[in-house]
């Protein structure tokens, strides 16, 4: 009689032969296989009619979920597409679009036990609701300190990595949200380490600038449908935006420091020859710092300069006039540095929501923004990806990477459809330094008509 | 453990180390006063301990070595909130404020906010301004300070960099003097698979169940977490595979006591702790009787295929060697494993099992000749222990008779020791001692310790002869004829004193008062 079971992330097959995914584990006296390939596994013994004993799966208990999701024409394509791939496969549909509501659906049809794969707290919370208002039963966490399984579980890309081993027998579906995530050397082995055979992946970029993107075929499916943000636009499933960048002066201090601080970095750059025209050029400038002290001081001259720059007097005061403009809108301010968040927290008395917030604190500044009643908050990168900020109707940045994924989603949090609605983006930005190239470039690399 | 950016290492043919700090006065000098000024900044903000690192790197110090030796004192430091308003209360009062009266864009409607909720928590608007954030980390106190010496902390921060090196880690190979069953514990703890391979020593490779398939860095973390007990050891060797992540090689990262003790701090492991409380018991029951078996509390570990059992004793008498592990209260599980590993098992061992466990798989072992059973109700009792021990000490004895008997001997060397003999051979000295004196070799006498040649003996009796003519009144101390004895090599010289015909003449217990003349003719 053979016997296969779960060990830390992996199968362990007793018997006297191995499988076709198997290799032999002198440490343990058995067959070892990966448990992603568990399905297969068992189709081998099945075609072989060789009886096995499965001692497998663990799963949480089954509850009766009671599903109210009703999909758009495009959502249903999408799932449609998904369950013809086999149940497997990944959706790209831009941020707003309603992903979370075809994943939802999907639990519903499969009734089994599913753990949903997510970046940050903010989403650990966002889905927790969901599936309690769309599926009627209250979902499992594990992250953030919690570590409950149930039917439905929400867990984080951190959690469900360092867990895997626990893990991995406890779900017959994965849902990856921001699958993009997964491609990640670490991350990736949450799919290898997990026996579950369905699953789905849901994502606004698909691709990534390192090109790992190419594993997720492997790792959860092909790309089974995708859909632009101008299709959806022109469709009217989402709001239109308007665009406007403002550049200020910086004050006479401000422009003083810069200017000062510039130059040193500059020196460097021509004295030492280096040319910084691509981010492979400046990843390998940073490199350079860590050996030798000339290079890390044009560096930090270089920061310096920028943050001078970021956190500019003169964009605070130009800021102070666009919240007047705009009192009576849900507004929703970015930076690039916390002690900005902070100062403009300060300054104009709003909340302010980063990494080091409170989870409590953040859930009711969240909740309280959702409901209007507070009408500006001020963040740093921490609500980047996929969060609902429903409803606001104004961004603005103050300040940023330049890279194209953040500015995408950067958008798409504002793109909530709401009747009648346009929505406004304001990038303020300080005259004459560095900064109008980061924008430039953000801009690029989107094609976004400015 | 370091975040990664802090790691600084060397790299050259496929060979890495982190660079380590010399414990030079420069590195202690940096480290004290480093210290100095947290143990001077208790009771202020942590940004402005920040800001003293700021300083010093600026100063020219090697960024990532400061950062280091910052952080590593910091998770020495208790830092508070101390404000006299719970913050996040004070924020939400403020920012319902500005919901309800309009955000401020001007400082003066700013002021009229920060009034108002003065007003409400009896508070100043100083005081507002100043504990708005002050849960943020930064703005924390340090009330506390546990202060590591200069050394302490450069120690400390190498073996933290040598642990950071190894969360790249792919596997790791150690080899060490003790502590292993805190060691295999760990392992076991850490969800890692180990694997033994015998040269002349143990090795012991670690890594975990995925990698099997491929390299993985997965279990780096937990590897480094190995290390301090690793290390604690006297004796130690690591050899490890990093994948170095910037250039994608597999470089050997190694490390051993002779070249890294002194840089390392070594953990304080508390040695000689019982996993129950029956083990204790039965170690001091034990010791109490003075068998004559030497006992060692978790002796090396004894190979099962290519995994280990670490018998929680090792008992040794003469060359023979029994291990003895207690089976105490267990799950099924675990027994059913341990008797998986005993079957493989190459060495005499006692099982001390609790007869309540009555576990099938575990009868179904006893019949192996090498595995011995004994069972115990409420507590374990010596005397069956005792008794089989000493049936396995003479049955050896018994055995190696025989084989001493057979064995074709002839010396040649004017002495023979019987433990040296014993030991080339084999055998326990007490089966030397037996049948040697019941039987000497040709030419031969059989002393309490050793052979000795008729030979060597008529030499030492000329010695005697000699000082005794010399002597005062022709007479030694049983003191000075036993220097003379031992000078010469043997160990048993009132035997031979006796055996050449001396007498000995003893006033009082002192040898010096023993008088020793020649025979009478």
């Amino acid at each position: 009689m053979f016997r296969l079971w779960f060990d830390r992330g992996t199968l362990l097959l007793r018997g006297e032969v191995g499988s076709p995914y198997g290799r032999w584990d002198s440490r343990s006296g058995c067959y070892r296989v990966k448990a992603c390939h568990y399905r297969d596994v068992l189709e081998y013994f099945g075609e072989s009619r060789v009886k096995i004993e499965d001692a497998v799966l663990d799963l949480p208990a089954f509850e009766q979920l009671k599903c109210n999701v009703e999909l758009r024409a495009y959502q249903s394509e999408a799932l449609d597409k998904w369950l013809t791939a086999g149940k497997r496969g990944v959706l790209v549909l831009p941020t707003a679009a309603g992903k979370t509501f075809i994943a939802l659906k999907a639990i519903d049809l499969l009734k089994t036990q599913t753990l949903i794969v997510v970046p940050t707290l903010d989403l650990l919370d966002q889905w927790k609701k969901r599936v309690r208002d769309y599926l009627g039963v209250d979902a499992g966490v594990v992250g953030g300190g919690e570590n409950v399984v149930r039917m439905v579980t929400v867990a984080t890309y951190d959690s469900a990595y360092s867990l895997a081993a626990q893990l991995g027998n406890r779900f017959l579906f994965l849902i990856f949200d921001e699958v993009h995530h997964l491609a990640s050397p670490g991350y990736m082995q949450i799919a290898e380490m997990f026996v579950a055979p369905y699953r789905m992946g849901l994502t606004a970029t698909y691709e990534r600038s390192d090109q790992r993107h190419a594993l997720l075929p492997l790792l959860v499916g092909d790309p089974v449908y995708s859909v632009s943000v101008e299709e959806l636009t022109t469709a009217k499933h989402l709001s239109n935006y308007t665009f406007e960048k403002i550049a200020v002066d910086l004050t006479e201090a401000e422009q003083q420091s810069y200017d000062a601080q510039m130059k040193v970095f500059r020196r460097y750059l021509v004295e030492r020859h280096v040319v910084l025209k691509s981010a492979f050029d400046f990843q390998r400038f940073i490199m350079t710092t860590g050996r030798d002290p000339r290079a890390r001081e044009a560096l930090l001259a270089r920061n310096r300069a920028l943050k001078v720059a970021v956190n500019s007097e003169a964009k605070l005061n130009l800021l102070a006039e666009k919240l007047e403009t705009y009192k009576d809108e849900k507004v929703l301010i970015f930076t690039l540095y916390n002690d900005l968040v902070y100062m403009v927290s300060k300054r104009f008395l709003i909340p302010a929501v980063t990494h080091q917030t409170p989870r409590e604190e953040r859930r009711e500044i969240m909740a309280n923004f959702g409901n209007g009643k507070y009408k500006v908050i001020v963040t740093s990168q921490v609500l980047d990806e996929g969060v609902d900020v429903p409803d606001a109707s104004v961004g603005v940045v103050l300040g940023g990477t330049g890279s194209r994924r953040e500015y995408i989603q950067r958008l798409g949090r504002l793109l909530r459809k709401k009747e009648g609605k346009t929505a406004k983006l304001v990038e303020i930005i300080s005259k004459e330094t560095v900064e109008v190239g980061i924008s430039r470039r953000r801009h690029q690399k989107t094609g976004e008509a400015q | 453990m370091l975040p990664s950016g802090l790691l600084v290492v060397y790299k050259r043919k496929g060979e890495i180390q982190p660079r380590y700090a010399k414990l030079s006065p420069e590195n202690l000098e940096v480290a004290g006063c480093l210290i100095e000024a947290y143990k001077r900044h208790v009771g202020e903000k942590k940004k402005v301990l920040k800001a003293f690192a700021a300083d010093l790197e600026n100063q020219g110090y090697e960024y990532r070595f400061v950062r280091a030796l910052d952080l590593l004192l910091d998770r020495r430091g208790t830092f508070i909130c101390n404000s006299k308003i719970n913050p996040p209360d004070l924020r939400k009062k403020i920012f319902q404020a500005t919901e309800k009266h309009g955000l401020p864009t001007t400082p003066e409607t700013r002021q009229q906010i920060l009034q108002l909720v003065a007003c409400e928590t009896a508070l100043t608007t100083q005081d507002i301004e100043e504990q708005l954030y002050a849960d943020l980390d930064t703005e924390l106190i340090l009330t506390k300070f546990d202060a590591p010496t200069p050394l302490e902390l450069l120690q400390q921060y190498n073996l933290s960099l040598a642990q950071t090196l190894l969360f790249d880690c792919t596997e790791l190979c150690f080899k060490a003097s003790g502590n292993w069953q805190m060691l295999f514990y760990s392992v076991k703890k850490l969800g890692l698979i180990y694997e033994v391979q015998r040269d002349s020593e143990l090795w012991v490779e670690i890594d975990g169940p995925a990698s099997l398939f491929k390299l993985t860095k997965r279990y780096g973390i937990n590897i480094a977490k190995l290390l301090p007990t690793i290390i604690a050891n006297q004796e130690w060797t690591v050899n490890a595979k990093i994948l170095w992540k910037y250039t994608n090689e597999i470089c050997s990262f190694k490390l051993d006591n002779a070249k890294h003790s002194q840089l390392l701090r070594k953990p304080n492991l508390q040695p000689e702790t019982y996993d129950s409380a029956a083990e204790e018991a039965f170690a001091s029951q034990f010791r109490a009787v003075k068998s004559g078996w030497t006992l060692k509390r978790e002796p090396e570990p004894v190979q099962a295929g290519t995994q280990v059992i670490v018998p929680d004793f090792s008992l040794e008498r003469g060359g023979l060697k029994v291990y003895l592990e207690i089976v105490g209260f267990w799950t099924e599980e675990y027994l059913l494993r341990k008797a998986e590993k005993l079957k493989q098992v190459d060495a005499n061992m006692i099982l001390v099992v609790n007869e309540d466990l009555a576990c099938e798989k575990l009868v179904a072992l006893e019949k192996r000749p090498q595995l011995h059973f004994i069972y115990y109700k409420d507590k374990i009792s010596l005397p069956p222990i005792l008794r089989y021990l000493q049936a396995a000490f003479e049955e050896t004895k018994t055995k190696e008779i025989k084989l001493l008997k057979n064995l074709p001997v002839k010396f040649t060397e004017l002495m023979v020791r019987y433990d040296e003999f014993a030991e080339r051979i084999g055998v326990s000295s007490e089966a030397v001692q037996t049948v040697f004196s019941a039987d000497p070799p040709e030419g031969y006498v059989a002393m309490p310790n050793s052979l000795v040649s008729k030979e060597k003996l008529q030499q030492i009796q000329g010695i005697l002869n000699q000082a005794l003519k010399q002597a005062e009144k022709r007479k030694l101390t049983l003191h000075q004829a036993t220097q003379l004895i031992e000078a010469e090599g043997l160990t048993d010289a009132s035997t031979t004193l006796n055996y050449l015909g001396y007498k000995i003449a003893w006033h009082g217990i002192n040898s010096q008062e023993a008088d020793v003349s020649p025979p009478k003719q």
